[in-house]
């Protein structure tokens, strides 16, 4: 069974659970404690992942860490349609790949400043890590409103979505627990409602659900 | 005491906690802040930790005191004696300090919310409570004289998997105290034993007005669940409440009656609201231009 | 900048508003929720539920409701009173809690508004059609993004003087033109909207989009260069709710009559004007009901409406109610149509029955019009599962026709439905049903009171037995004098009361603590009855039959008076 090293209030780890989520995949939860005990940064978890990061997953003998490589993993092993991740797709795993570093960057910036304003990380330059995140967001607004103006609902130019909008999702919706407000990204707040009324979606702290979807009402 | 930015001397005057003994490590420095001032402290021993202002050259040391599990200060002139808190010494209890956690509100609507049932299906859906076991029955509340704190007794609300024992939800009774202006208590049947209460706690240090460090803690009769558990189930009830308390508008707690809608089951909040009115507290807060303080329905 | 709050500002694109989405908006320091209800319906309201403050933009989008993520307060498209909080199923906020509303309108593709008024959107020239541009907040002061436009404007475009106030317009060699307009979202922060003068599709739209967005980030990140002087920001502004609701409403008596909670589980139409709602228990079992018990629904606008049983017998886990949808009706059915959900928790009273199935006769004959049908439909799938005899006469409008048929049908062979009759072939139709009289039947009617009254008359006339003849009207149409001041003794408790005028023997003795149930208190179902002992009554009820009245025995105390100066009653 599928085995996924988990902290609830991570947004890295969320990506995952949604992941195996949309996938129907059912796995067994190892709680590792991020905060305030640092488990992560253990002697015994340090044999798992060496980084002292989260997430971890293990599938029978193979060990992936690292959200973006689990969702590669997930979704090329594990998704039968080959939707979420179009492994015989060059261009549209190019497409997915840029996005996927783009997650990393909100990781730094939007993800850093959540760290800093809920848990404490005072040695994180805040204004710094806003700043940038405000830059991404920018960039990424922009990019989905046209993507909304040329009929792609996601951030990819595909029908479905893709790991890419998994991979942003959450530091994306967790943003203004570090004090970086959505206001000014309306294209930002629509793929949001839209990301959350993909079947099976779940919320985690901080995550609140959307309406119904037009296609699921009477 | 020297200038402090904040002038309020209602808040000024009182105890307040800046960090759990289990996060304070021998003869290593601590920085947390208090009422917009930087501070420093240090353990030296179990008994004693040093405490100063992170600015002030001299390290003139402020006021310790270690109590209920917390490192507590003062930047005033308070009381000598912090509320009391018998649970915290029953022998057969363990205090879990659950984490603190950074909220970008103030202080009062912290509280208030640990004072709220009704959105315990909205928010903790399937934890402490679930549609349509929505209602908030009448309960009572009262501003004890002797100990100046808000009690509100035979609270009860429905919730889902009460007891380890049973997978069937049910009305668990709930106390709460309000001891002090940033600090609540709540005690509820405990899961494994009825008869007994568990007691949760938030005590929340006031960063700035508009920002607080809430620290969580237990007190409970449970011998089972690892710590981690706990604090991890504390972690994600913290983290459900956290994006609605920096969606409130606005983030000051407002002490006039009109500035919100109360019904019934606000009834605690507002003895809150009045109480912290009457002792004149403005920081974190919107002060009242209410004349009449006293009547209290 | 005071005299910007009379002016019209744009908000939001509509293109901002797709489906069940709520938009976050600001301007002048205050937030705003914004959201299109199904009905199209443009809700511009004060980002805060008037509870707790929580911001409205993150709550739920329903369609015609939206719903708060704090305590599920809900609150309607339009007029944005609160519909339901979930914390108090019972409570009859005889208060209206009301979110604060701006002026919306639509033009030009984009969502306007304004604090205080003075006239329409301006009109704009030569946007007779348009496409609406990407909007791009910039951080900076209305002024200083102002004084840019007029300034310095935009390479290859020609500023033409606007004669509105609101729209900075530039035009091209072609003629084409270009509008902006600025939305100061707080003293450092705006958002810069434009539209093109023409409608475009396809490629060409996302060409003109994709450049005229180039040249407005050109303008953005220009202005964020500059090192412009930064205001305090505005407060928000938050508005105070009225002086009633800052208080917290009484825990009325009324509430403990209301002790059942249901959660309506099915919410069905069932026929262009009626609706069923089929309503569970949270918890406990539902107390019995007897064929022809009625319940009393706490409505969540403090409206409290009765409702017939429709359960046929041994369906003991819910009850089943039918509702008519009156077009011009009263806050009742509104309400029930419009703001009850599924999921939603109401407060109900126990069934009372006034109008109960005698069971003892030989042949039993219901006549039903229009939505008086729901009791009979009880009583007569009581007898059915009895195999008792008996015969059901359903008048109806074909509209409603689909209501009830298949239960009806379930009923066996004696049914008869006759729709869309006149009155007098109604009537010529129920001497027809009544020309045979027996002590040993009973017919029960239910209906419009006109139909009663008539059946009634015809009933007599044919030598029908009074007591024979049973009905239950809806509502009591007569007009209730309560000018009368008289006595009251209460025999049992020695107690003397004084009924002033204004105020029913039922109020007078809530007042002074005496419960009596009671349920429709208009005098049409008969739970408040009491012994009279002593007194003349002013019978004022449709409930009691004339030969009732006549003994003078029993009154209703929710409507009916003394014409003596004192009555002694049985309690």
């Amino acid at each position: 069974m599928l085995k996924l090293y988990d902290y609830e209030l991570s947004g890295n780890c969320y990506k995952v659970r949604l992941m195996l989520a949309f996938l129907g995949l059912t796995y067994k939860q190892i709680l590792i404690e991020f905060y305030p005990s640092k488990q992560h940064k253990s002697q015994e978890f340090f044999k798992i992942n060496p980084l002292g990061q989260l997430p971890v997953i293990s599938d029978q003998d193979i060990l992936v860490r690292d959200a973006q490589a689990i969702l590669i993993y997930l979704a090329a092993k594990y998704d039968r349609q080959k939707r979420w991740y179009p492994t015989r797709n060059p261009a549209m795993i190019a497409q997915i790949s840029e996005w996927l570093f783009f997650a990393n960057d909100l990781t730094s910036t939007s993800s850093a400043a959540r760290l800093h304003d809920g848990f404490f990380y005072t040695d994180i330059r805040i204004e710094e890590c806003r700043k940038r995140a405000h830059e991404l967001f920018r960039v990424l607004d922009e990019h989905l409103y046209f993507n909304e103006q040329q009929g792609y609902s996601w951030i990819c130019h595909s029908k479905n979505p893709t790991i890419a909008d998994i991979a942003c999702f959450p530091y994306i919706i967790l943003s203004e627990e570090g004090g970086i407000s959505r206001i000014n990204y309306p294209a930002i707040r629509r793929w949001c409602d839209r990301f959350k009324r993909i079947p099976h979606f779940t919320v985690m702290p901080g995550v609140f659900p959307a309406g119904p979807d037009k296609t699921l009402d009477k | 005491m020297g200038a402090t930015i904040c002038t309020d001397k209602v808040i000024l005057n009182q105890w307040h906690p800046i960090s759990s003994v289990d996060d304070l490590k021998n003869n290593e420095q601590g920085n947390t802040i208090l009422l917009e001032e930087d501070l420093s402290f240090n353990k030296i021993s179990d008994e004693e930790v040093l405490i100063w202002k992170s600015a002030d050259p001299s390290k003139k040391l402020l006021q310790a005191k270690l109590k209920y599990g917390y490192l507590w200060t003062t930047l005033g002139h308070p009381a000598p004696d912090l509320f009391s808190f018998p649970e915290f010494y029953e022998i057969d209890r363990r205090n879990v300090a659950t984490g603190a956690f950074g909220v970008n509100i103030s202080a009062g609507r912290a509280i208030e919310n640990f004072l709220d049932m009704g959105h315990f299906p909205f928010v903790h859906t399937g934890i402490l409570g679930e549609e349509p076991h929505t209602e908030v029955k009448e309960y009572d509340v009262s501003i004890s004289e002797n100990d100046d704190e808000i009690l509100a007794t035979k609270c009860q609300f429905y919730q889902p998997q009460a007891a380890v024992a049973s997978s069937e939800g049910t009305d668990v009774e709930y106390i709460y105290r309000v001891p002090h202006i940033n600090c609540a208590i709540l005690y509820k049947s405990s899961p494994v034993d009825e008869s007994r209460q568990d007691a949760i706690v938030i005590f929340v240090q006031p960063v700035g007005p508009e920002k607080v460090r809430a620290h969580t803690g237990m007190c409970i009769i449970d011998d089972k669940s690892a710590d981690a558990d706990i604090r991890l189930f504390q972690q994600t009830i913290f983290g459900q409440d956290k994006p609605i308390l920096e969606n409130q508008l606005p983030k000051k707690l407002p002490l006039d009656s009109r500035a919100e809608t109360p019904i019934r089951a606000d009834k605690s909040a507002i003895a809150y609201r009045r109480w912290l009115s009457q002792k004149g507290l403005t920081y974190g807060v919107i002060p009242s231009k209410d004349i009449n303080l006293s009547r209290f329905t | 900048m005071d005299i910007e709050f009379s002016k019209w500002f744009p908000v939001a694109s509509t293109s901002d508003l797709p489906y069940r989405h709520i938009f976050q908006a600001q301007l002048l320091g205050r937030e705003y929720a914004i959201w299109r209800a199904d009905d199209g319906h443009v809700n511009i309201w004060e980002n805060r539920c008037l509870h707790r403050g929580v911001r409205l933009s993150i709550g739920i989008n329903e369609g015609s409701e939206l719903k708060c993520q704090y305590h599920g307060w809900r609150y309607a498209n339009r007029t944005a009173g609160c519909t339901y909080i979930p914390a108090h199923p019972a409570d009859a906020p005889a208060r209206t809690i009301c979110n604060n509303t701006y002026q919306s309108q639509e033009k030009y593709g984009m969502i306007w508004t304004c604090e205080t008024p003075d006239g329409t959107v301006p009109e704009i020239e030569g946007f007779g059609s348009y496409t609406v541009l990407r909007p791009i907040p910039i951080n900076s002061s209305y002024k200083t993004i102002e004084n840019f436009l007029t300034n310095v404007g935009i390479p290859k475009h020609q500023f033409v003087k606007s004669k509105s106030t609101v729209a900075w317009q530039f035009k091209l060699e072609s003629g084409t033109q270009i509008s902006f307009f600025i939305q100061p979202q707080n003293n450092n922060i705006s958002i810069l909207r434009g539209i093109y003068s023409l409608h475009i599709e396809g490629a060409e739209k996302i060409k003109i989009l994709k450049h005229y967005n180039s040249i407005m980030v050109e303008i953005r990140d220009k202005l964020e260069k500059q090192d412009s002087p930064q205001l305090p920001d505005l407060e928000p502004k938050i508005s105070q709710v009225s002086d009633q609701l800052s208080k917290i409403p009484v825990y009325g008596n009324q509430n403990q009559r209301f002790h059942l909670r249901v959660t309506v589980t099915e919410k069905v139409r069932i026929s262009d004007n009626i609706i069923k709602l089929k309503l569970k228990s949270i918890k406990e079992q539902l107390p019995t009901f007897h064929a022809g018990a009625h319940i009393d629904i706490q409505l969540q606008n403090g409206l409290i409406r009765q409702y017939s049983l429709t359960n046929g017998p041994g369906e003991t886990d819910h009850y089943c109610i039918a509702v008519k949808i009156e077009k011009n009706g009263g806050g009742g059915s509104k309400t029930i149509g419009e703001n009850i959900a599924i999921g939603d928790v109401i407060a109900i009273s126990s069934p009372h029955n006034s109008f109960p199935l005698l069971r003892n006769s030989k042949h039993t004959i219901f006549v039903a019009g229009g939505i008086g049908i729901t009791p009979l439909l009880s009583m007569a799938k009581a007898l059915h599962s009895m195999k008792l005899s008996f015969e059901f006469h359903y008048f109806t409008q074909s509209q409603d026709l689909s209501a009830f048929q298949n239960e009806i049908y379930k009923l066996g062979k004696n049914t008869n439905t006759y729709i869309d009759l006149t009155i007098d072939q109604t009537l010529s139709k129920i001497e027809k049903i009544l020309e045979t009289p027996s002590p040993l039947n009973k017919v029960y009617v239910c209906g419009p009171g006109e139909m009663i009254e008539n059946t009634i008359k015809i009933g007599n006339d044919s030598g029908w037995n009074e007591s024979n003849l049973r009905y239950e009207y809806f509502k009591n149409n007569n007009k209730i004098d309560n000018d009368s001041t008289f006595q009251i003794e209460l025999a049992r408790s020695a107690i003397s009361l004084n009924v002033p005028s204004g105020k029913s023997i039922l109020e007078v003795l809530t007042e002074n603590g005496i419960k009596l149930e009671s349920s429709c208190e208009q005098g049409a179902c008969g739970t408040c009855k009491v012994s009279v002992l002593e007194g003349d009554i002013n019978h004022q009820d449709v409930y009691l039959n004339s030969s009732e009245k006549r003994k003078g025995k029993v009154i209703l105390t929710c409507v009916s008076r003394a014409k003596s100066d004192r009555l002694i009653l049985d309690i």
